[in-house]
């Protein structure tokens, strides 16, 4: 890989964020007639290779490698066809504005999550769900991880503080206090915790105060997924935080990272996510950007 | 401009110039891969407005005859489709490409700043 200059990356970055940004518009405004390009493509076996490219131009995220053994289209129809479809598929079901999803909404979404992630997500986990499953979601920031931890002590690399030292620091904790009782006890999914929680009303879930010891406890770092139905990216986050209020006008929070990740921004330009609970009891589901199967 | 070689020969080819926004590229420190990549997202930022562009004015049959010339990169029969339902449609996508253009031209006046 050659290396790679900050006038580089600094454009790169943006310009993948504006083409995913396009697209999604381009598929909120024109579902209709691109789903039926979609599916045509398909029965006439020309796909992606060539209608994709002509029409979504997607260019491979990484720059151009001379010993990538795919050829250039190749992995641009590659690109396409993993996040394409799923964004076609969710922009067919989620409403056109942001409010609460059906049942049977929420089921389809399901589905359409297990065959893109191949893992299995849900609005209802063992009979309890919150108050919504897609959202506006908004920033938060990061939360202190053990008695001392400060912006100083928080980044493991130069490149991390770099990129998320202005999100700041809470100044109170997190809904479950401290996710470790000192620097020493700090062990790596306390830091994975952290760095990729979201905040939930968890306060305004159905049933919460009449069994609140039994919600606290089940919501308590529960995995969630968490899609940007907009460009497919999707973070696999625990719930580390109660937020934010009613009248933000926002649903959900999403530490820096998870924000960074899936391209949302906070303020006048907020965008919705799905927010869908894990069944991973045995926690092997790891916490993260996950990535198209 | 390197990119220029390798990059896809649209329908619209002939009316967007973009021989401005290489220019300025080429007062960046780049590698020959990075400004190739930085090629292509510029061409993929101008492919998808000018689809909206030209999308936003079709209805939905013409939608779908526009995309199925589209997919088979037949230029001939997607200007005949376009010019029949479509006024001034070249004067509309030089438009559309003008406006994300500036927006890309302001990225790499920022990214010089840098």
């Amino acid at each position: 890989m050659p290396s790679q200059k900050p006038h580089y990356r600094h454009l790169r970055d943006k310009w993948i964020a504006r083409h995913r940004e396009l697209q999604g518009t381009l598929w909120s405004k024109h579902k209709d007639s691109l789903g039926w390009l979609g599916n045509k493509s398909k029965q006439l076996a020309i796909g992606s290779s060539l209608g994709g490219l002509l029409i979504f131009g997607l260019p491979q995220i990484q720059p151009v490698s001379t010993s990538n053994s795919l050829t250039f289209n190749e992995q641009i129809a590659q690109d396409i066809d993993k996040s394409v479809f799923l964004i076609s598929d969710l922009y067919n079901v989620l409403p056109k504005e942001v409010r609460h999803l059906t049942f049977d909404e929420e089921q389809k979404i399901s589905d359409i999550i297990f065959r893109s992630f191949s893992i299995k997500a849900t609005a209802v986990l063992n009979g309890k769900r919150l108050n919504r499953s897609y959202g506006l979601i908004g920033l938060e920031q990061h939360l202190a991880r053990f008695p001392g931890d400060n912006m100083r002590s928080h980044f493991d690399t130069q490149e991390e503080a770099k990129k998320f030292w202005s999100s700041g620091m809470a100044s109170g904790l997190g809904a479950w206090g401290y996710f470790a009782s000192s620097k020493d006890k700090l062990s790596e999914k306390d830091k994975l915790r952290e760095k990729y929680y979201i905040a939930v009303q968890t306060f305004l879930a159905p049933g919460f105060n009449e069994n609140f010891a039994k919600f606290r406890d089940f919501f308590k770092y529960r995995k969630m997924l968490v899609v940007n139905p907009n460009n497919g990216k999707a973070v696999i986050a625990v719930i580390g935080d109660a937020g934010p209020a009613e009248f933000t006008g926002k649903h959900l929070g999403g530490s820096p990272e998870v924000m960074h990740y899936l391209e949302r921004v906070d303020g006048s330009l907020k965008g919705p996510v799905i927010y869908f609970f894990i069944d991973d009891p045995s926690d092997t589901i790891p916490l993260g950007p996950i990535a198209l199967s | 401009m390197l990119y220029l070689n390798i990059m896809e020969k649209h329908f619209y080819s002939h009316l967007i110039e973009t021989s401005l926004l290489s220019l300025e590229l080429g007062d960046i420190d780049l590698s020959k891969e990075e400004r190739i990549h930085l090629g292509l997202l510029i061409d993929s930022n101008i492919h998808s407005v000018i689809l909206d562009a030209i999308l936003s004015e079709l209805s939905e049959k013409d939608k779908r005859i526009f995309l199925a010339h589209l997919a088979t990169n037949d230029h001939n029969k997607i200007w005949t489709h376009l010019r029949a339902n479509i006024k001034n449609i070249e004067e509309k996508i030089k438009k559309a490409a003008e406006s994300i253009k500036q927006e890309l031209h302001r990225d790499i006046k920022e990214a010089k700043g840098k």
